[in-house]
């Protein structure tokens, strides 16, 4: 009999000593433990915990090291990485079991905040005539820490657990289809084939024609703005002339060296949304958030080209010929009154806007901005591109992904796995391409500017982080209450611990 | 004796840790804000005894709630409310944060504090038809003054509507209460211009009573916190209302003070006397203020 190995992600408890145990009797060691360890409040519920993965120890624990490492460094090394179809196989489903598994949990435990809430609620109509006032305040608090509980457990079920597990099999995807794609790429360079490639012409960046007519979109784009500027949804644009300046003159350096033929309009939000956004005819928008989430300057320069992508390849005017500005603007506007500016008026909603899950990325509409599934991996080849040409190291794109959906991704970023293309046809177009470009020596990374607008911008973060902490609320939290017992989430937490008992 | 003295320490623990509070009031000489007094053109006094207090620069920015009714049976005076929250949103000096609330059947938070009006507009704009024929304005102005009286700072509710009240769980009672009790200056625009103006000569007894009844609560809602309540007789009047309001606001005086009251739970009436001496001629002049406190 296999042992089975007692993994970051899977139960102690389900597997101890590495012995397996009948179906059966986990079964109903679990209904039992269930029986036993249930109370009023919301229980952990073990039992929903990852399932145990159908694979050796060693073989397990060097997939799950795999399945750790960034992008880039699985690219180098899927060639040696051995292991079989089956076993490959076995972990998908396995992570597909653990998914549902974590997801399970964290519905549960939403429904017994829930359950709780309602009955404290129901409590404290009750006895709401004969309550004094120390007492009614703490009810008031339970009722508020249930419901803070409630919506981080949704969030996590509903948005963050499914794009961390979906991030891990376009890796687990990687280390089985890489080697063979590898080949051929390197068949493809060889034979020259790969020139032949849509918009393989990267020597002509500038003077070719990739979609004729930018200069038509201006207008529209123009229109854009003015009706989100009049309807309230663009935030503020970031007070401070250094960080515009540079953004500014990224965005410029980048646009030089794409096909764009219409001027490029940048403004930076003042918005901790995880985002940067491009409408149609040259109008970009940086925000905050996404300037803080970048670790490098090939990083900015890559979301920055990749947004520049959107605008050349006409994707909006392409997207959205049937509608009109103005009804879009105007969904939008409407979609923002409900989820970003509490319409629905419940603290749920209150603690997803501190997370910063909701944003402009969310509400906007994916035709306006050029995003479909298509047209998505067609920005990604010509972001690689255009990043290549302004002189940036390509793969600032693909780190910055790697990072936002192992890392930040699943709750701040939610915008950003809106609807884009599975993870693995994502990343290997990139890689592609990135094999695909001429050598170009001197490719920048990193820069002096770069480390002079982040000491620059981490003052901005820490006036705005100052300005949010004092900013008032009509559905904050009742004001002095102790912190919640338990809080599911911290932003940064590797999702390999959320569902096992150590991380919640 | 000895449960006497502990009790007594225990009253003193509670009253040393109170906060100050601070009295906003406004001074009016012939309806025009009177400007430039200082610490020595006030007296305040406590249930008829005098009070020590210093003249201190009014907190900013404001915490501005607007309390919008939307119901289905509004629909009369529906003009009238958004004319009032436009002139509202045109007027509203940048800088402060703002909140829009709309009750019809229970309250909605439509945008909480921001400090961008465009959200507010925008949030107006999207609102659909009201569901409910339901107007639970006293429910309304309770809850939205609780909410208010958890935050600190200088807050205000502009109330929009028409003062009807039709299905609420709380009483007039709890209403005065509340606001007696909490720190929040109210202004309130009634809608309802067609039903004072052109229809008021056809309206029946019932009606009338019902406009004297809604009348009578708004006007109280801004008696009671300091306020003024306005009753507009035309749609173009709210312009002038909102230019007011916040005329009002930004030439406010704030007394800070520690209060002297117990809290018993008991209603301790408050009174302020503005004035200016010429010639050893004392000028009073009419201040508006809260009535007093529920403590």
């Amino acid at each position: 009999m296999q042992q089975r190995p007692i993994d970051k992600s899977g139960s102690r408890r389900n597997h101890a000593a590495g012995v397996r145990r009948p179906g059966w009797r986990a079964g109903t060691a679990c209904a039992l433990a269930f029986m036993l360890a249930w109370q009023p409040r919301p229980a952990a519920g073990w039992c929903a915990q990852s399932p145990a993965p159908p694979l050796s120890t060693e073989v397990f624990q060097a997939m799950q090291e795999a399945l750790q490492q960034p992008y880039l460094d699985l690219f180098e090394r899927a060639d040696s990485l051995r292991f079989t179809p089956a076993q490959i196989e076995a972990m998908r489903k396995y992570l597909d079991r653990a998914r549902d598994s974590c997801v399970r949990l964290y519905r549960q435990r939403a429904a017994g905040y829930q359950k709780e809430r309602e009955r404290t609620q129901a409590e404290l109509k009750r006895r709401t005539a004969s309550l004094e006032d120390p007492e009614r305040r703490q009810i008031h608090c339970k009722i508020q820490n249930a419901r803070i509980l409630e919506s981080q457990a949704q969030m996590l079920a509903e948005h963050a657990i499914p794009v961390a597990y979906e991030n891990k099999k376009a890796k687990l995807e990687l280390i089985e289809k890489w080697p063979e794609e590898l080949k051929r790429i390197r068949a493809e360079i060889a034979s020259g084939a790969y020139h032949q490639r849509r918009f393989g012409d990267v020597k002509d960046i500038g003077v070719r024609e990739l979609v004729p007519g930018q200069e038509r979109d201006v207008k529209d784009g123009q229109e854009a703005v003015r009706q989100l500027k009049m309807t309230g949804l663009l935030p503020p644009e970031l007070d401070n002339a250094a960080i515009r300046k540079y953004v500014t003159d990224l965005a410029h350096k980048i646009g030089a060296r794409s096909d764009l033929r219409v001027p490029l309009n940048v403004t930076v939000l003042n918005s901790k949304e995880i985002n940067a956004f491009a409408l149609p005819g040259g109008f970009l928008f940086v925000q905050r958030g996404l300037l803080e989430a970048v670790e490098d300057e090939a990083q900015l320069a890559g979301v920055i080209a990749h947004e520049i992508a959107h605008v050349t390849g006409r994707h909006g005017y392409k997207l959205m010929k049937r509608a009109t500005i103005a009804s879009i603007i105007y969904q939008a506007a409407q979609l923002a009154a409900v989820l970003l500016t509490g319409g629905a008026a419940t603290l749920g909603t209150y603690y997803a806007l501190q997370y910063g899950f909701y944003g402009l990325g969310l509400v906007l509409s994916l035709d306006l901005l050029g995003v479909s599934r298509e047209f998505e991996l067609e920005a990604d080849q010509l972001g690689v591109q255009y990043a290549w040409n302004a002189g940036y190291d390509p793969s600032g794109f693909i780190r910055f992904f790697d990072r936002m959906a192992t890392r930040e991704g699943y709750v701040n970023g939610a915008s950003w796995f809106r609807t884009h293309p599975p993870f693995y046809a994502r990343m290997v177009q990139t890689r592609r391409e990135m094999m695909f470009l001429p050598e170009k020596p001197g490719l920048i990374r990193d820069s002096d500017e770069f480390k002079r607008f982040k000491a620059e911008l981490a003052k901005v973060t820490a006036q705005a982080q100052e300005e949010e902490k004092n900013k008032p609320s009509l559905l904050a939290p009742v004001q002095g209450c102790p912190a919640p017992e338990k809080i599911e989430y911290k932003p940064g937490q590797p999702i390999e611990t959320i569902c096992s008992p150590s991380g919640s | 004796m000895l449960a006497l003295r502990f009790l007594t320490l225990l009253a003193l623990a509670a009253t040393a840790a109170e906060p100050p509070i601070s009295l906003y009031l406004s001074v009016e000489d012939a309806d025009q804000l009177v400007v430039g007094l200082g610490e020595s053109n006030f007296r305040l006094y406590e249930d008829g005894r005098p009070v020590r207090f210093r003249l201190a620069e009014p907190e900013n920015p404001i915490l501005v709630t607007f309390l919008l009714e939307h119901s289905r049976s509004s629909w009369t005076y529906q003009s009238d409310i958004a004319a009032a929250i436009e002139a509202f949103l045109d007027a509203a000096p940048e800088g402060h944060w703002y909140s829009l609330v709309t009750f019809s059947h229970g309250s909605t938070v439509e945008v909480d504090f921001t400090r961008q009006k465009g959200e507010l507009r925008a949030a107006y704009s999207a609102l659909g038809a009201p569901m409910w024929q339901d107007i639970d304005t006293y429910d309304a102005v309770y809850d939205t003054l609780e909410k208010l009286e958890m935050l600190p700072g200088r807050r205000v509710l502009i109330f929009i509507g028409s003062g009807f009240d039709t299905l609420s769980a709380r009483t007039l009672a709890d209403v005065q209460k509340k606001i007696e009790s909490v720190n929040v200056t109210i202004f309130a625009a009634g809608a309802g211009s067609s039903l004072r103006g052109i229809y008021e000569p056809y309206l029946g007894s019932t009606s009338r009573l019902n406009l004297i009844q809604a009348e009578s609560f708004l006007n109280m809602l801004a008696r009671k916190s300091g306020g003024q309540a306005w009753f507009p007789k035309f749609e173009t009047a709210y312009r002038d209302i909102a230019r007011a309001v916040f005329l009002t606001l930004q030439h406010q005086y704030r007394l800070v003070y520690e209060s002297a009251l117990p809290r018993d739970r008991k209603f301790h009436q408050i009174r302020v006397e503005a004035f200016r001496l010429s010639n050893d001629r004392r000028q009073d002049f009419k201040v508006r203020v809260r009535e007093g406190w529920r403590r």
